[in-house]
């Protein structure tokens, strides 16, 4: 048997801190982090969505702070779900002196391509405290379905 | 050694999209919170510092991530208070996931005409 030298966990490993900083280094070069939602029109500039898929039904959420019903236009074509709308500034430039500008304006389209069992005429959004969130029921047939076999 | 361990149990924050702007002689600080109610936010003044805490609800949604770009962690910002604030005076709303906060200039800070009276 070999004996491996005990280590002390709460120990500080100068190794640690080499670790992250290669990990972060690391990051910057993943490719996977560029979005393979975006479509074409869609600008570098846009709100950050989240899709769950859950055991019934697709949720996407987006956060669009901010913005009315009226500014924003869901709308699905075989599949495609679109998010569009506008941001607007809400005060104008000329108005105030401006110490900080962190906050974008404008038009911003997101493209989301659904799979197939997805059930395109139950779909239902809900804007609430700044977040878009859209219900995307599965099919009937797509769900998963219990079959019960019967031993004789 | 304690200073690392703190670090690693702290719970993360993010900065929220922060405007900042000067608007009738009132500074008005405008930050992006979605998903964040009245309730879950704390603002407070503690000397010279402004403490914005917004802590977003926790989720509740049961499935597997497919995509996800909304970062996870509650909104933190600090802001440091010039003598020309006016601490009795700050006003704060929440609309559609964003903060408003107005801070009043004090009156003695404000430019002002001084009348020459002639004898």
């Amino acid at each position: 048997m070999a004996i491996v030298r005990w280590k002390n966990r709460d120990l500080y490993d100068p190794w640690a801190d080499f670790k992250s900083l290669q990990d972060e280094i690391n990051d910057l070069f993943d490719i996977d982090r560029f979005p393979s939602t975006t479509g074409l029109f869609d600008r570098s500039v846009s709100p950050a969505i989240d899709v769950i898929e859950g055991e019934h039904e697709f949720t996407v959420k987006c956060e669009l702070p901010g913005m009315e019903q009226k500014d924003i236009d869901v709308s699905i074509a075989s599949n495609i779900l679109t998010i569009k709308g506008q941001k607007k500034n809400e005060v104008e430039e000329k108005k105030g002196k401006y110490y900080k500008k962190e906050s974008w304006a404008g038009n911003f389209q997101r493209t989301l391509s659904l799979p197939s069992s997805v059930a395109a005429d139950k779909i239902s959004a809900e804007l609430k405290d700044g977040i878009l969130t859209i219900a995307l029921p599965k099919k009937e047939e797509a769900k998963p379905k219990q079959i019960e076999v019967n031993i004789k | 050694m304690a200073d690392k361990k703190e670090l690693e149990t702290k719970k993360r924050t993010l900065p929220a999209a922060c405007d900042i702007y000067e608007e009738n002689g009132k500074v008005v600080c405008r930050m992006e919170m979605p998903g964040v109610l009245k309730e879950d936010l704390d603002i407070r003044v503690d000397g010279n510092r402004l403490v914005i805490n917004g802590k977003k609800k926790a989720e509740n949604t049961k499935g597997d991530y497919r995509i996800r770009e909304i970062r996870d962690g509650d909104y933190y910002h600090e802001f440091t208070l010039d003598d020309t604030i006016d601490r009795s005076r700050i006003d704060a709303a929440i609309k559609n996931g964003i903060v408003t906060l107005t801070l009043n200039i004090k009156e003695a800070e404000k430019p002002r005409k001084i009348n020459i009276v002639a004898k």
